[in-house]
C-alpha cells in the first residue's frame, strides 16, 4: 500500500484513458439525448428529480469517499467512476436489459419473463457493465488501486452513479405512467421509495462488492492467479446474486403492494446482503486501518500520535467521536483542529516524510493552544449510537407515512 | 517510429476487451434478440389470461408477441399481432373512475412525440357488461384506436395501431375481441 498522486500528464500517456474517454463521450451523448426527451416532455418533473437525486448523491459520495481515510482516492478518478456508472453502464444496460428480458420470454415463456425477467436480465447486464467500470479504472490508473478497499471505493462510486441515473429515469417514467402531465408527485414518491427505502443496499453496495473482487484480483499478488480470479468471480457473482434476490418475485407474492409486503422485502431481501456486504467492507477497512495505524505506532512519538489517538484513528465512528468531544470541550475551532490533525496523521501514515511530520506537529500545537491537546474518542459512543438508531427509526416512520400519503406504499 | 511497450500493449488490449464486452451487451444481446422470432400461435377460440384475472379471446388469426406480454397476479400486459396491426391490452391497479382512466390514457398518447388524439370519445361496452370509452389517434405514418375500461380496482387499456388500410381490414375482428374482455 503506497500512495501516488494521479496526474493528468500521466493519464494522457495511457492508451486506455483515451478509449475510456471515448466510451464516456458516447455514453454521455446518449444520456444527454434521453435527458433532452425528458426535459421536453416533463420539464418540471425532470428538473425536480435531477435536483432531488443529485442532493441524495452528496451524502453517499461523502461516505464512500471517506471509506479510505488513510489513502483517499483522487477526486478525478472518483468522478470517472461515478460518470461510468451514470453514463456508460446505464447506456449499455437499457438496450441490453430489454433484449435479455425478451430472450427470457422467447426461450422460456411470457410467464417466466413476467416473474423472473427483471430478476435475471437486469442484474446480469448491469453488474457486468458496472464491474467494467472498476476494470477501466485499473486500466487507466493501476497505481491508484493498491488495496482491496480501493476496489470497494471505486466499485461503490460506479454503483452510486448508476443508482442516481437509474432513479432519475424511473422517476420520470413514473410521471409518464401516471398520465397526468408534468406533475412532481410521482417524482417525490419515487424519491422516497427508491432513494431512501431501497437506496442504501442497491447499486452502491453491489458495486462495492464487485469492486472488492477486482481490487483483490489486482493487489493480492502473493496469491496465485487462479485463486485471485476465483475470488473476483465470486465477488461479482455475489453482487449479481444480491441483485437477483432484490429483484426476485419472492416474499412479496400474494402480499400485494402494501406496508407488510414492503417491510418483508426490506427485511428478507434487502437486509441480508446489506449486512453481509457492510461486514465485508468493514473488515477490508479495518485491515487497511490496522496496517496504517501500525506504521504510525512504530514511530513511537506521542507528539505525532498518542496511544489513545492510535485507537481513535482506526475507526470512522471513533474519529467522529473525537471531533464531537473536541467541539463539546473546546469549541468549533478545536473540532476543526482535530479533523486537520487526523488528516495530517493519515497522510503521515501513508507517506512518511519530514513535511508530513511537521504538519502533524503544527496541528498538535494548535490543539494545545486551544486547550485540547489529545484527539481521542469520547466516552459515550453507545449513547450516540442509540440516538442514531432512534433517529433512523423515526426517519423510516416518517418516510412510511409520506409514502402512504402519496400512494406509493 | 516509437515502439509500443509490452505494458502499453496489455493496456490497449484490456481497453479493447472492455469495449468489446460493452458492445456485446449494448448491440450483441439486441442482435440475438432480433434474430429470434417473438410471435407464437395461440388458439383464437378460448380466453387468454392477461393479468389480475382479466381475460380476452384473441382475434381470429392473431399471434401472441411474447416481448410485449407479461401476465401477473395484480397486473399484466398482452400484445397480439394481427398481420401488421399491433393490438395491446394492459391491466393495472387503478383508483379512480372511467373518465379519469380515459384522461390518463389520452394524456399518455399525446405526450408521445407526434401523437394526437383525433376524435371525441364514444361509449363502448363488453359482452360481459363492462362499460368503457373509446377514441382514435394518429401517429407519424400510422393511425390508432384506444379503449379504456374500469372495474374491480383495475383499469384495462386497449391500444390498436397500424396503417389505415390494415386497420380498416382488421378492426372488426379486433373490436369483436375487445368485446370479450371480462
Amino acid at each position: 500500500m503506497t500512495v501516488s498522486a494521479v496526474r493528468t500528464p500521466a493519464l494522457i500517456r495511457v492508451p486506455a484513458f483515451w478509449v475510456m474517454l471515448a466510451v464516456l463521450a458516447v455514453g454521455g451523448l446518449r444520456m444527454a439525448q434521453l435527458a433532452g426527451q425528458f426535459f421536453t416532455s416533463y420539464p418540471k418533473a425532470t428538473a425536480t428529480s435531477v435536483v432531488l437525486f443529485a442532493l441524495l448523491a452528496v451524502p453517499f459520495w461523502l461516505v464512500v469517499a471517506e471509506l479510505d481515510f488513510f489513502e483517499p482516492e483522487p477526486a478525478k478518478l472518483l468522478v470517472l467512476a461515478f460518470a461510468w456508472g451514470g453514463l456508460v453502464a446505464t447506456t449499455v444496460s437499457i438496450p441490453g436489459g430489454v433484449a435479455l428480458e425478451n430472450l427470457v420470454a422467447k426461450l422460456g415463456s411470457p410467464q417466466l419473463a413476467a416473474g423472473w425477467g427483471a430478476a435475471l436480465a437486469a442484474p446480469t447486464v448491469e453488474e457486468i457493465a458496472k464491474t467494467l467500470g472498476v476494470v477501466a479504472i485499473v486500466l487507466v490508473a493501476r497505481s491508484q488501486v493498491n488495496s482491496v478497499l480501493d476496489g470497494v471505493v471505486y466499485g461503490a462510486m460506479v454503483g452510486l452513479g448508476f443508482q442516481i441515473a437509474e432513479d432519475i429515469v424511473f422517476a420520470v417514467g413514473a410521471v409518464a405512467l401516471a398520465g397526468q402531465g408534468d406533475q412532481v408527485q410521482p417524482v417525490i414518491a419515487t424519491f422516497l421509495l427508491r432513494g431512501f427505502l431501497s437506496g442504501i443496499w442497491s447499486h452502491t453496495l453491489f458495486g462495492a462488492l464487485a469492486g472488492a473482487g477486482i481490487g483483490y484480483l489486482v493487489v493480492s499478488r502473493e496469491r496465485g492467479r487462479p485463486h485471485r480470479v476465483g475470488v473476483a468471480v465470486l465477488a461479482v457473482l455475489g453482487a449479481w446474486g444480491s441483485h437477483v434476490l432484490w429483484n426476485a418475485p419472492l416474499v412479496v407474492d400474494g402480499l400485494g403492494n402494501g406496508a407488510l409486503a414492503l417491510l418483508l422485502v426490506l427485511l428478507v431481501k434487502g437486509l441480508p446482503p446489506l449486512v453481509l456486504i457492510l461486514l465485508l467492507v468493514r473488515r477490508v477497512h479495518d485491515s487497511e486501518a490496522n496496517y496504517y495505524v501500525g506504521r504510525l505506532a512504530r514511530l513511537d512519538d506521542p507528539e505525532l500520535i498518542t496511544e489513545g489517538e492510535l485507537a481513535t484513528l482506526r475507526s470512522g465512528a471513533r474519529r467522529a467521536s473525537a471531533r464531537r468531544l473536541a467541539a463539546a470541550g473546546a469549541g468549533r475551532a478545536a473540532k476543526t483542529a482535530v479533523r486537520r490533525l487526523q488528516r495530517a496523521q493519515a497522510r503521515l501514515a501513508a507517506s512518511p516524510s519530514p513535511q508530513a511530520e511537521a504538519a502533524v506537529r503544527e496541528q498538535r500545537a494548535e490543539l494545545r493552544r486551544l486547550g485540547h491537546p489529545e484527539a481521542v474518542a469520547g466516552p459515550g459512543p453507545r449513547r450516540h449510537r442509540a440516538w442514531t438508531i432512534a433517529a433512523t427509526v423515526v426517519g423510516i416512520a416518517v418516510l412510511w407515512v409520506a409514502l402512504s400519503a402519496l400512494g406509493g406504499a | 517510429m516509437a515502439r509500443i511497450s509490452r505494458r502499453q500493449l496489455t493496456n490497449v488490449l484490456g481497453a479493447v476487451g472492455v469495449v468489446a464486452i460493452l458492445g456485446g451487451l449494448a448491440f450483441g444481446l439486441p442482435a440475438i434478440d432480433q434474430s429470434l422470432p417473438a410471435e407464437r400461435q395461440i388458439p383464437d377460440d378460448e380466453p387468454y389470461l392477461i393479468g389480475a384475472g382479466v381475460t380476452v379471446v384473441p382475434p381470429a388469426g392473431a399471434t401472441l408477441d411474447v416481448t410485449g406480454t407479461r401476465p401477473g397476479d395484480s397486473e399484466g400486459t398482452v400484445l397480439f399481432r394481427v398481420g401488421p396491426v399491433r393490438y395491446a391490452i394492459a391491466v393495472r391497479p387503478f383508483r379512480g373512475d372511467l373518465t379519469a382512466a380515459a384522461d390518463q390514457l389520452r394524456q399518455r398518447i399525446v405526450e408521445t412525440t407526434g401523437y394526437q388524439v383525433t376524435s371525441a370519445q364514444l361509449k363502448v361496452s363488453t359482452a360481459g357488461g363492462l362499460a368503457g370509452l373509446q377514441g382514435g389517434y394518429t401517429a407519424p405514418g400510422r393511425g390508432g384506436r384506444y379503449a379504456v375500461f374500469v372495474g374491480d380496482g383495475h383499469t384495462i387499456e386497449v391500444t390498436i395501431s397500424g396503417n389505415d388500410l390494415d386497420l380498416g381490414r382488421t378492426l372488426p375482428r379486433i373490436e369483436a375481441s375487445t368485446r370479450t374482455l371480462r
